[in-house]
């Protein structure tokens, strides 16, 4: 099929009907996926896919509407969907698509020899890793193995001239393993993601880790109630990154409901803490050249040396502030409207080796998992479940399960007094291993 | 250009009025009902059942035990009204269709948003490379079967003028502005959708339905006493309009407004072990995940979840049954039957602290010998079945939840959960309150902030002591790989000794 053709032409009823501004974002791909446990295939899912999101403006009036089917009848009533919807909506007057024709180079997002890697390749890759796994001493089962990749186009056009489109590609995979021990069960999971096949890290280097991941929580023991330093490591950045994003979204600032609302150009964090948005990060898993409404992406600082530097916009919200879009418009989909959101979001590298940190802190915790819903957006409040390993005199002690942390965001962020050197930037929210002082434990 | 949809015009909607006065009654709407009625709501899920015939024998011509062919198409209307303005509707119009096949412990899966017979029999094709094991099974023929139907209808969805949909939101936007001048800003979510299904199996079963959906989210912004509180409320049924009679948004917009100023005075919450009352309702999400996850077959099967080799052993306290129950009239984990086509019915998992059976799929039922139990769900086409929870709740005891409160001499009083998550394998899991309370000497006291409980399944349901008798039900969305809506329903319950991941060290 011919996007381009068909989101030009969606922009072409749009207009006849009456529409003032119109955008088509066009989504096509395939994916695959596959699952192995102890050697075995056990799924396998394919597919191709594509959709359209309209989003129409009449009148400063929004209207949005999406559709899976693109004959030209489904077509057209999608239009005369979006426009019904737009007419009995409130006129607001930040209501506008972008205009801004360039896109901004990014490499490395496509890989044309995903599709044509073999099958078998793909299966053999997830059975290597739980073999690899499964042969470290003391795991004992297998939660399975998966391979999973996708690849698939954006097409947006909208009224205003626009028509950009760029192809991006993904592919991973990962194990899940299971150590026991007498009554005690402890899981490990490990995976890699890239935008290019032979980028994938080897398996036994994603099998090791899986399966350290469950050998090392085997015996824990339970601690007190106690305020101690607590050291996260970077997979659990997301558990203080994710309200952060979420505080710093441009919109949740207009509507007062954010902690960092008041705070620009003030101290939020500790001097150690640069925080950047990247939509421009070669071979990035979050990079793009255009964001969910056709703004070029940048890459910028969010949060300088402790200081609040900017919020995240897309057009409708940038307008609203009397500001320029940051190029942070996000979709879920084709299915949704354009939201704000990061690209590949993190915290600038410190000096410290991780085990440099661990040596200088006296009492405290490595925290290796977190759950719950991390900092609250809206008051900045933090309380959490976690297990991770205790740290006694510069030294791993023992592993820690079923304690909590808690806080405020301006505690935690300001308590950060260690950061370490080792960011990986595969992720696309991320973080080094850092350390907060002294932060809330509930234990026994 | 042809109007695909006459189902909106004015003369359907007075042809289901004068039938509705006619029967006097709430109409139960049969599948063939509202099939009439969806005549042209979206396009009409027209699959000859010719085709379904082929694409099952196409899937099974390699081999294998079980093939089936799920077809939908699901529009859906959703109106933002936040800030006083009416910001955003989003119309939406999906459909395709999925093939799987089930060889052994394998399933091929493959899916295709075009329903004609050349991508559908793709599908087939493809979905059918997974047999390899060499075991033919000959489909049954296809026989179109009729099921009772637990969702009724007053006012179907889509008779209903948008117009009627906003007024509903701006008495929600209301209410909540009014119900405080600490209340600075009310975000009304207004969701609703018409799932069209076609099941038909290897088995023979061919089943057609239509289940409607409403999702309606309110949130307030309390902002006061140096700090800010976001609350929220949500009601859901698989209903027409008339949930609105019933449920009253301005109801739902009172509780999400009392909650945000409530927690402006909330003090700083305990850390530590302690025991915990959770409130009825909603706070059943905690065995949802606690307890449901770990008995869904899946990770039975596979010998990994928590509750392995205990079917038949006392897992929790005397006093503690839990259901799972995809019957219940008109609730949201409610469907007639699941996506693999077996019938809903009322499972009871944990029978005065034995257990006494698992939540099944068809491939995990066939793995582990046992009945198809109704949990084979699905997010959409795009994904194959999966065990999933439905409307799953603890039973009522026998204690007032006042004596309850009141034979608590400290601890935390749970009021609203957030929603949580666990671990199937460890069974280790962790929630989050909305809305809590210290409990000093027997009395629910003063309002603390939003803090974390985490424990562990199998210790957790060993510890509930009392159990009250005001079931209640809430409305939520569970996420495992894709999403399923659910209810969670529990009477007041008490924990002695869970982890409160408060940021106060007590004395």
């Amino acid at each position: 099929m011919d996007y381009r053709a068909i989101a030009e032409q969606v922009i072409k009823i749009c207009k006849q009907k009456g529409a003032d501004q119109a955008e088509a974002y066009l989504a096509s791909g395939r994916e695959l996926s596959l699952e192995v446990r102890n050697g075995k295939v056990e799924s396998i899912q394919e597919a191709s896919s594509y959709g359209l999101g309209l989003r129409v403006i009449s009148g400063h009036k929004l209207g949005f509407a999406y559709v899976n089917d693109f004959r030209p009848e489904s077509l057209e009533e999608t239009v005369r969907r979006a426009l019904d919807f737009a007419r009995i909506l409130t006129a607001d007057e930040n209501n506008v698509l972008p205009d801004e024709p360039g896109v901004t180079e990014v490499r490395g997002l496509y890989d044309p020899g995903l599709s044509q890697v073999a099958m078998d390749r793909k299966i053999a890759l997830a059975r290597e890793v739980e073999s690899l796994a499964l042969k470290v001493k003391g795991i004992t089962r297998s939660e399975g193995a998966r391979y999973g990749e996708s690849e698939g186009e954006i097409v947006l056009a909208n009224s205003l001239g626009l028509v950009k489109s760029y192809k991006s590609s993904a592919c991973g995979f990962g194990v899940g393993v299971i150590a026991e021990k007498g009554d005690q069960k402890s899981s490990g999971y490990e995976s890699c993601q890239r935008r290019f096949f032979a980028d994938l890290k080897p398996a036994a280097e994603v099998a090791k880790m899986a399966a350290d991941r469950a050998l090392e929580m085997l015996d824990p023991r339970p601690v007190k109630t106690q305020r101690a330093a607590v050291i996260l490591d970077p997979d659990v950045a997301y558990a203080i990154l994710g309200g952060i994003i979420q505080a710093i979204n441009g919109e949740r600032v207009l509507q007062g409901a954010s902690f960092l609302g008041k705070k620009l150009g003030q101290k939020i964090a500790s001097e150690l803490i640069t925080m950047i948005d990247d939509g421009t990060l070669e071979k990035g898993l979050a990079s793009a050249p255009f964001d969910g409404e056709g703004v070029p992406t940048q890459k910028r600082p969010v949060v300088e040396n402790g200081i609040l530097r900017g919020f995240l916009y897309n057009t409708y919200a940038a307008r609203r502030a009397g500001v320029k879009s940051t190029g942070n418009a996000s979709r879920g989909g084709f299915d949704s409207l354009p939201g704000i959101g990061p690209h590949n979001f993190y915290i600038s590298a410190g000096k410290m080796k991780p085990e440099e940190i661990i040596g200088a802190t006296e009492r405290g915790v490595l925290v290796k998992e977190v759950t719950g819903y991390g900092i609250n957006p809206v008051n900045g409040n933090f309380s959490g479940g976690a297990a991770g390993l205790w740290i006694e005199n510069g030294k791993i002690a023992f592993p820690v399960k079923g304690i909590t942390i808690a806080g405020t965001a301006e505690e935690i962020l300001n308590g950060i007094d260690m950061l370490g050197n080792d960011l990986d930037l595969n992720r696309s929210r991320t973080a080094p291993t850092l350390r907060i002082k002294s932060l809330q434990i509930g234990g026994e | 250009m042809k109007d695909v949809f006459p189902g909106l015009k004015p003369i359907n909607r007075r042809k289901f009025l004068s039938l509705g006065l006619q029967g006097g009654l709430a109409l139960a709407a049969t599948p063939a009902l509202v099939r009439s009625l969806l005549a042209g709501e979206g396009q009409k899920l027209q699959v000859p059942d010719e085709l379904l015939k082929k694409a099952l024998a196409t899937a099974l011509k390699r081999g294998g035990d079980f093939a089936d062919v799920y077809v939908e198409n699901r529009v859906t209307r959703s109106i933002l009204l936040e800030e006083g303005r009416f910001k955003s509707a989003v119309f939406g119009l999906i459909r395709g269709a999925g093939v799987r096949v089930i060889d052994g412990d394998k399933t091929g899966y493959a899916y295709t948003d075009e329903l004609t017979e050349e991508k559908i029999l793709r599908a087939a094709e493809v979905a059918s490379f997974i047999a390899t094991s060499g075991k033919k099974t000959q489909p049954v023929a296809l026989k179109e079967q009729k099921r009772p139907s637990y969702i009724r209808v007053k006012i179907p969805l889509q008779e209903v003028a948008d117009a009627k949909r906003m007024e509903i939101m701006k008495r929600a936007h209301e209410a909540a502005l009014g119900y405080d001048p600490r209340i600075k800003m009310a975000s009304i979510d207004y969701y609703d959708e018409i799932r069209d299904r076609i099941i038909a199996t290897s088995e023979g079963v061919l089943l057609r339905s239509s289940l409607p959906l409403i999702f309606f989210i309110v949130q307030t912004l309390a902002v006061g006493n140096n700090t800010s509180h976001m609350g929220r409320e949500r009601l859901s049924r698989h209903s027409g309009l008339e949930m609105f009679d019933e449920l009253p948004p301005e109801k739902a917009a009172r509780e999400a407004a009392r909650e945000s100023v409530t927690m402006l005075e909330a003090r700083e919450a305990p850390a530590g072990k302690m025991d915990v009352v959770i409130q009825n309702g909603w706070g059943g999400v905690l065995v949802h995940e606690a307890v449901g996850h770990p008995l869904e077959a899946d990770n039975i099967a596979r010998e990994t979840g928590a509750f392995v080799g205990k079917l038949g052993q006392k897992v929790a306290a005397d006093i503690f049954t839990m259901v799972d129950d995809g019957s219940l009239p008109n609730y949201r984990g409610t469907t007639d039957f699941d996506d693999e086509g077996t019938q809903m019915k009322k499972n009871v998992l944990i029978e005065n602290g034995v257990l006494v059976k698992y939540m099944t799929d068809v491939l995990s039922a066939k793995q582990l010998k046992m009945e198809r139990t109704g949990n084979g769900r699905r997010e959409s086409f795009r994904y194959y079945p999966i065990p999933r929870m439905t409307n799953t709740y603890i039973e009522k005891g026998k204690d007032k939840p006042e004596d309850i409160v009141a034979s608590t001499k400290s601890g935390l009083y749970v009021q609203s959960l957030s929603g949580g998550s666990v671990n199937p394998t460890t069974g280790v899991f962790n929630f989050t309150c909305r809305e809590a309370y210290l409990i000093e000497d027997g009395k629910k006291t003063v309002p603390v902030r939003g803090a974390t409980l985490i424990g562990s399944c199998l210790d957790i349901i060993t510890k509930i002591d009392a159990v009250g008798n005001d079931l209640d039900f809430g409305p939520g969305i569970c996420g495992k790989g894709q999403a399923a809506e659910v209810t969670a329903g529990q009477p007041t319950v008490r924990i002695r000794g869970i982890t409160v991941g408060g940021t106060r060290q007590r004395a």
